[in-house]
């Protein structure tokens, strides 16, 4: 330790000053109180060891200024004092002395003395660096959030959210959020709508959710349906996590045109519809663990399928938000977001949630993310059909074929492939045809189930009325495809160059007995069958049946480019 | 949190109490671990009588145990489940996978 001695009797300076070097410590000399201040500030001791009387300035004195002039940095400060000064003791060490000793100087006192402040001084020297540790650590952790932030924003895509049907609401614990909320659009116009909820909160709750944005978006974006999805999250979520880590997760699928809601709960707190007046329609209470618990075949895919008639309110939320508590402990709880939302349209309702659940916790903070979404399902929100006209008559030329794409699939293969997102990851490459993958989407389904369901399993469209009607038309479905041992569907599609415009020709052929298709060519839009053919035959510029009905060709024509 | 383990005879009891959160990580660890060394016990119960409540992070605490305990040949159950508790592990479904008494 480097010590400072102030005192004016050089005798004393003699004796204490031999004794603190023997100890082996550097020795700095002061004979009075300015003195020592100066040497305090142009040497920094450790510590100092100063008389309580000194000409000039006195010890208490010097002692003040040298804290003063000090600031946060501490050096202990021992007056040497006579027994009749003890009485200015007291004043001393409230100015800023930490510590005295008594003449006669008693040298076992004096070294047990310097060894106390050693430790002190060491420890007050570890506290100093692990602050500054500490802030250095705490700057670069904010930083790296920073990043994370920017990083989780640019991955969920939140503008995609401004879906007009939909109003959402994340609140983080902390900096980031592990609740997740994602929607978009398949080429159909089907609103696909995540709610996850990774376990804690913060950075690693984040993490946790991060892995299901990558197959959401690429994967409604051509037009997988909710149980391909859904296979393929578990399947990134059980890749990327740890053992014992998981994502709740609700995920709901909503068909405007249809009217039709599918959903799939896994460890969300019940989803619940509610209708224009405030009535509770319908809830859908978590039936599924959450991703990434069970292994991949023993993950379970059955949906809860829901036609909605009226506009109501389909209403989701995490954990975080029905345990929300306020200063007395009480949780926010499913009643009183009911009360705040039930019976306002979505975008009031979600304002108005929000409020409750402020009010509620008044300064109480959430421990937990929370987050809230509300889906207007309104009936009318379905995009209307496209008119027929602006598409123009076809011309009499094809002109040149650019391309070619043919595709021919057994029984086996129509078990399995996933064939018009197949179709799709091909379409999306041709340039001209940039701007209607919507189209060209929705017209190949509809195409490609019309000649397998129709076609080749026999499906009477009559099976899809009535109240169960789509459940069970669906059920029969998968049962008849499973049975299937013969049958073949070939696709072809050609492109045209016509010049500014550019022609997609569509032909899809099924092996089965065909059927009158005179029935589908005048649809009537009440049946959900006819519906789907009427849309082919708005968008397309020609729609023919050939054969028995087993042969189907539409001609698309895309729209002049400016 | 506290988790206070009790083995009487083939039967290891897992006595927790209070919040089950992630800052309950350690005691969690260390009462599984002292279980599961004792070759003795054959069956684990987790006893939740005295949490009033769970978060997410515990319930992957106690996949982990799942884990662990399947892996030793051990039983599983959680008992004692009150309100909150059973809300929470209802939500998570995790009576497909668990035991709950």
């Amino acid at each position: 330790m480097k010590v400072l001695l102030a005192d004016d009797a050089e005798v004393v300076r003699m004796l204490i000053g031999r004794f603190v070097e023997s100890l082996g410590h550097e020795l700095i000399l002061a004979a009075d109180g300015i003195e020592a201040v100066e040497y305090c500030l142009a040497e920094r001791p450790d510590m100092v060891l100063m008389d309580m009387m000194m000409p000039r300035l006195n010890g208490p004195e010097a002692g003040r200024q040298i804290k003063a002039a000090m600031g946060a940095h501490w050096i202990p400060i021992v007056l040497i004092t006579a027994v009749e000064e003890v009485n200015k003791l007291a004043d001393a060490m409230e100015v800023g002395a930490d510590d005295y000793l008594l003449k006669p100087i008693n040298f076992r006192i004096l070294e047990a003395k310097i060894k106390a402040i050693e430790r002190t001084v060491e420890l007050n020297r570890q506290v100093r660096e692990q602050a500054f540790k500490l802030a250095n650590y705490y700057d670069r952790a904010e930083e790296e959030k920073q990043v994370a932030r920017h990083l989780m924003e640019q991955l969920v895509n939140r503008e995609r959210l401004s879906d007009t049907q939909l109003h959402t609401w994340i609140a983080p614990a902390e900096s980031l959020s592990g609740d997740l909320i994602a929607a978009a659009r398949t080429p159909g116009q089907v609103l696909h709508l995540v709610l996850a909820d990774g376990i804690g909160h913060g950075l690693t709750a984040a993490l946790n959710v991060l892995p299901l944005t990558q197959p959401f978006y690429a994967m409604t974006e051509r037009g997988f349906s909710l149980p391909d999805i859904l296979i393929e999250m578990h399947r990134k979520v059980r890749q990327v996590l740890p053992a014992g880590r998981f994502v709740a997760l609700a995920f709901v699928a909503v068909d405007f045109a249809k009217r039709t809601l599918e959903v799939w709960n896994g460890g969300i707190p019940e989803l619940r519809l509610y209708g224009e007046s405030g009535a509770l329609l319908k809830r859908w209470p978590s039936r599924h663990l959450p991703l990434g618990i069970v292994s991949q075949d023993e993950l379970e895919l059955d949906l809860e399928r829901y036609r909605f008639d009226g506009r109501a309110n389909l209403v989701l939320c995490s954990d975080g938000l029905l345990e929300a508590r306020n200063a007395e402990g009480e949780p926010f709880g499913a009643a009183r977001l009911g009360l705040a939302c039930a019976g306002y349209p979505a975008g009031e309702a979600l304002a108005r949630s929000i409020d409750a659940l402020q009010d509620f916790l008044g300064d109480a903070a959430c421990h937990d993310d929370v987050s809230l979404a509300i889906v207007d399902l309104d009936p009318d929100a379905a995009l209307p059909l496209p008119a027929g006209e602006g598409i123009g008559k076809l011309p009499e030329m094809l002109g040149e074929v650019r391309w070619r794409y043919e595709l021919s699939l057994g029984a086996a293969e129509l078990k399995h492939l996933h064939t018009v997102p197949l179709i799709m990851g091909f379409i999306s490459q041709i340039r001209p045809l940039a701007q209607a993958h919507a189209d060209v989407f929705l017209i190949l389904t509809e195409l490609f189930l019309n000649a397998l369901d129709h076609g080749l399993l026999a499906m009477s469209s009559d099976l899809k009325s009535g109240l169960d009607g789509m459940e069970y038309y669906l059920q029969e479905r998968a049962r008849r495809l499973a049975e299937l041992k013969q049958g073949r569907i070939d696709i072809e599609l050609t492109g045209h160059d016509l010049g500014e415009r550019s022609l997609l020709r569509i032909r899809v052929s099924d092996s089965g007995p065909g059927f009158d298709h005179r029935w589908l060519q005048e649809p009537d839009s009440t049946r959900p069958s006819g519906r789907g053919i009427a849309l082919v035959a708005a968008l397309s510029a020609s729609l023919r049946f050939f054969g028995n009905g087993n042969v189907v060709e539409a001609c698309y024509l895309t729209r002049p480019s400016h | 949190m506290s988790a206070i383990v009790e083995v009487a005879g083939q039967t290891g009891r897992l006595l927790l109490a209070g919040q089950f959160d992630f800052s309950a990580h350690r005691e969690f660890r260390q009462a599984c671990d002292e279980i599961l060394a004792s070759t003795a016990v054959r069956e684990v119960l987790v006893d939740f009588q005295q949490v009033d409540y769970l978060d997410s992070s515990a319930l992957g605490m106690l996949l982990l145990l799942k884990e662990k305990a399947a892996s030793s040949g051990r039983e599983l159950a959680l008992v004692n489940c009150r309100d909150t508790v059973r809300q929470v592990l209802e939500i998570a479904c995790f009576g497909k996978i668990f035991t709950i008494r």
